[in-house]
Order: C-alpha cells, then structure tokens, then sequence
C-alpha cells in the first residue's frame, strides 16, 4: 500500500459514504432519512463522474 | 405525435422480439454509426459537432432527415471536445484544436496505471481514481488543491452533467419528431477492457500477465460489482434496451486460449450474469473475431446477450449460438465503404436467408460505421433490410 485511504471496502455507487458523514454531523434535528437519501444521490453523481473517466 | 409514438412502438416490439428469438414482423435494423459517419452526412465539421453540443444533436437529427432509421445510438459523438479541455485530458486530440478539422479524434495510450498502483487500486478504485489517476492523466487537475484543479474538478464535473441531461432530451427528442427508438440504453465493460483500455493499456497489461498474474487476476475481481452497477446506473435502471459492451482486447488472438479463459472470461461472465439477474441484457459487441471463444460464450444464460458478429465465423457462430441468443451484424464495413450499393444489397439478401429465417436475428454492420462508409451503401443496406427481412 502507498499511501493511506480515506475509506477502505467501498461498495460501487459511493464516494463518501453516509455512516462517515453522519458522524461529522452530529446530532440530525430533523429527517434523517431525508438527508441521507438526498446525500446519496448526489454521491452516486460524483462516483459516475469518476468511473466515467475510466469506462470508456 | 401521436403517429410517430405508433412508429416508435412498432419498432420497439420488433426489436424486443428479435432479441427474445421470436419472429417480428421483419428483420430489426439497427446501425451502430459513429459520430463521424453521422457528422459527416449532416455537413457539419468533425470540429463542429466534437466542440458544439448543439451541433452534435443536430447533426443525428440532419441524418435522420436523410436516412430511413428505426433506431439510433444519441447524439453524433460521445464525447464533448471542451469537458476535455475544462480538465486537460493529456489522452484525447480533437479536430480543430490537435488534429484538423476533419481528422477523427485519437486516443493516446499509454499506461497511465502503473505498476505499483495495483494495491492501491484493490483497496479502493474509487478513491485511486480521484486521487491519483485524475490528477496523472489530466494537465489541470495535476495539482490538487490548486486554484486550477479546483476550477476543472468544477467544470468537469458541471459539464459531464450538462452533457447527460442534453444527451437525455436528444434522445427524447429523436423518439419524439421521428420515431426513432434507442438501440442501446447504459454503458459497461468486461473487466480486463476496463484495466486494459484505460488504465494499464495493451503493452502494460500484456506484461501484467506473466510479471504479476495475481495482481490482475485480484483487480479484476474488484470491478466486478463496480461494472455491474456502472452499467445498471448508466442505464437509469431501464431493462427493456440492451446495454452497449464494447469488447475490445478479448478478440482473438490478442491472448492464448488459456489466457483468456483465466483473465477475460471469468469476469465479463460475472457481469453479464450480474446485469441479467437485473433484467438487463447485454449487446455482446464483440469486436473483430471470437470464433475460438463460442463454446464458453453458449455458457452464458439463454437471451442474456445479443451476440454482434464482426468478422466472428458466421456459420459457427450460428451453429453455436443459434437459437440461444438474438445474433447481429456481420455486413463488412469494407464493404459499406468500397463496395457497390448491388453488392451491399447481394450481402444482406445472402445475410437473412442464410441466418435470419427463425427469427432472433438483427441486421448491422459488423463494427461501428466509421466515415469512410458510402451513404449510398447505408441507404442499400436499409432498403435491402426492408426487402428481404420481412417474415
């Protein structure tokens, strides 16, 4: 291994995954499985933004 | 509108029945152009239509106002020349900017992977793609952190956007003025295509194979779910059109058999398993020949892949596959491009009688129409199809 990750067995379909950013947040006032389910999708876009560049 | 929504039925039920081997009404034609070939019938410059998105809408429905087509690809080109200036991609020149304006895009290929990545890479390709591999291949981005990357990691990212939503509406729009279906729906690649192509290229892999197999062999596990789910997500879940696989370095002889049945077939198997437990069939766009491999391809599940004939061996590809895949192609592209328009017709009309009779059967080229095929060739292969496919 060169060097250390961020995250280590990531499923397909995610670039930060939202246990990892639900720490960070602390305590959610509201909806959490709003938030979650709207992080997740635009997660999704930045994983197919990466792996566009190397499935072509 | 309502006419074309009929038409755009009709050749709907004709493509899924072919493919699920019952007899339609005809012979589906589906033609794989490539954005050259469209560019060039629409009168627009290759420059045109790789830098102007506008253009390079237009230009398929300019083509579609000439030629009779049931289905097509999208949009002319794949790719946006600017989302690759916005990020400096060292690995594509474009007409107009590298090359001249009429001269088709180049891919330079190197190793961009290297050796030592592997482990990385194993751990989490994700992450090696953004931290590493973005950074080496594209002038922009090589200093993470820096004003410049940050702006390009913007762009890039605002531009892959603005280029899948247009592409959506160009497809809307197509169905919607001509009736015309999409004869692909999502993206993805065999496993060993996905570390050949792009990241170890030809020299770097061929020598992956005998300095570290294991390496190769682990990675390629890893992209199993990744190809998988790239290609359901490309296909926004859609299971009625078949995803689009290009198969590049598993054509024959780029590997000895026994190489082939270690490195390439395990995994494309995987994901074309994979995609199909979802519904999703594959186009099995199987590029130059793949005669030695049909036995191992007849293992895959019944109707699973469409399987497309380049220069494969028809009549083995038939006795083999036959009856349990959709079969397509197989109209040489030198002949569309130096043939004679009878010659074309005499190709298609031998080309049905011989393997179209019980159904299950698509006409195409054999490989992506480039733009040295004559558009009289096109339109007597349509009109050939047309002829002779009906049931």
């Amino acid at each position: 291994m060169s060097r250390e990750l961020t995250f280590k067995n990531m499923p397909p379909g995610v670039c930060v995954p939202w246990e990892a950013k639900e720490k960070e947040l602390g305590e959610i006032k509201g909806d959490a499985g709003l938030i979650r389910e709207q992080w997740e999708k635009l997660d999704l876009f930045g994983y197919l933004y990466l792996w566009n560049w190397v499935q072509r | 509108m309502a006419d074309m929504e009929k038409l755009a039925e009709e050749r709907k039920k004709r493509y899924l029945a072919a493919m699920n081997l019952e007899k339609p009404d005809r012979v589906p034609i589906r033609l794989n152009f490539s954005g050259e070939f469209i560019t060039k019938v629409s009168g627009y410059s290759f420059q045109e239509t790789y830098y102007d998105w506008e253009k390079n809408v237009d230009a398929t429905r300019k083509m579609l106002d000439r030629l009779d087509l049931e289905m097509v690809v999208g949009a002319a080109n794949l790719w946006w020349a600017t989302l690759h200036d916005a990020v400096g991609a060292k690995y594509l020149r474009f007409a107009g900017r590298d090359l001249d304006e009429e001269t088709m895009f180049q891919y330079v290929e190197e190793p961009y992977m290297l050796p030592e990545d592997y482990d990385d890479f194993i751990a989490n390709p994700t992450e090696w793609i953004a931290t590493t591999y973005l950074p080496r291949i594209h002038t922009d981005l090589a200093e993470p952190g820096s004003y410049r990357a940050s702006a390009a990691l913007i762009k890039g990212a605002f531009g892959l956007a603005q280029q899948f939503a247009a592409g959506g509406e160009a497809t809307a729009s197509y169905l919607r003025d001509y009736g015309v279906i999409p004869s692909i729906v999502g993206i993805s690649k065999a496993p060993f295509d996905t570390l050949a192509d792009t990241l170890r290229g030809l020299s770097g892999i061929m020598l992956d194979l005998y300095q570290r197999p294991e390496k190769v062999k682990e990675a390629l596990e890893v992209l199993v779910p990744h190809n998988i789910f790239y290609g359901m997500a490309t296909a926004q879940g859609d299971t009625d059109f078949p995803l689009f696989m290009p198969l590049h370095r598993g054509a024959y002889p780029f590997m000895k058999m026994e190489q082939w049945e270690q490195f390439y077939w395990p995994t494309l198997k995987q994901v074309i398993e994979g995609l199909w437990s979802y519904g999703k069939r594959t186009m099995f766009y199987a590029e130059n020949i793949w005669t030695p491999y049909l036995e191992k391809i007849a293992e895959l599940p019944e109707k699973s892949i469409i399987f497309h004939v380049d220069q494969t061996d028809m009549d083995k590809a038939f006795e083999v596959l036959g009856g349990r895949f959709c079969l397509s192609g197989n109209v040489p592209n030198s002949l569309l491009a130096f043939g004679t328009a009878e010659e074309v017709k005499d190709y298609v009309k031998r080309l049905l009688d011989k393997y179209a009779r019980d159904g299950g059967f698509i006409l195409d080229a054999g490989a992506v129409i480039l733009d040295d095929a004559k558009e009289e060739n096109i339109r007597a292969l349509i009109e050939a199809g047309i002829e002779y496919g009906v049931y």
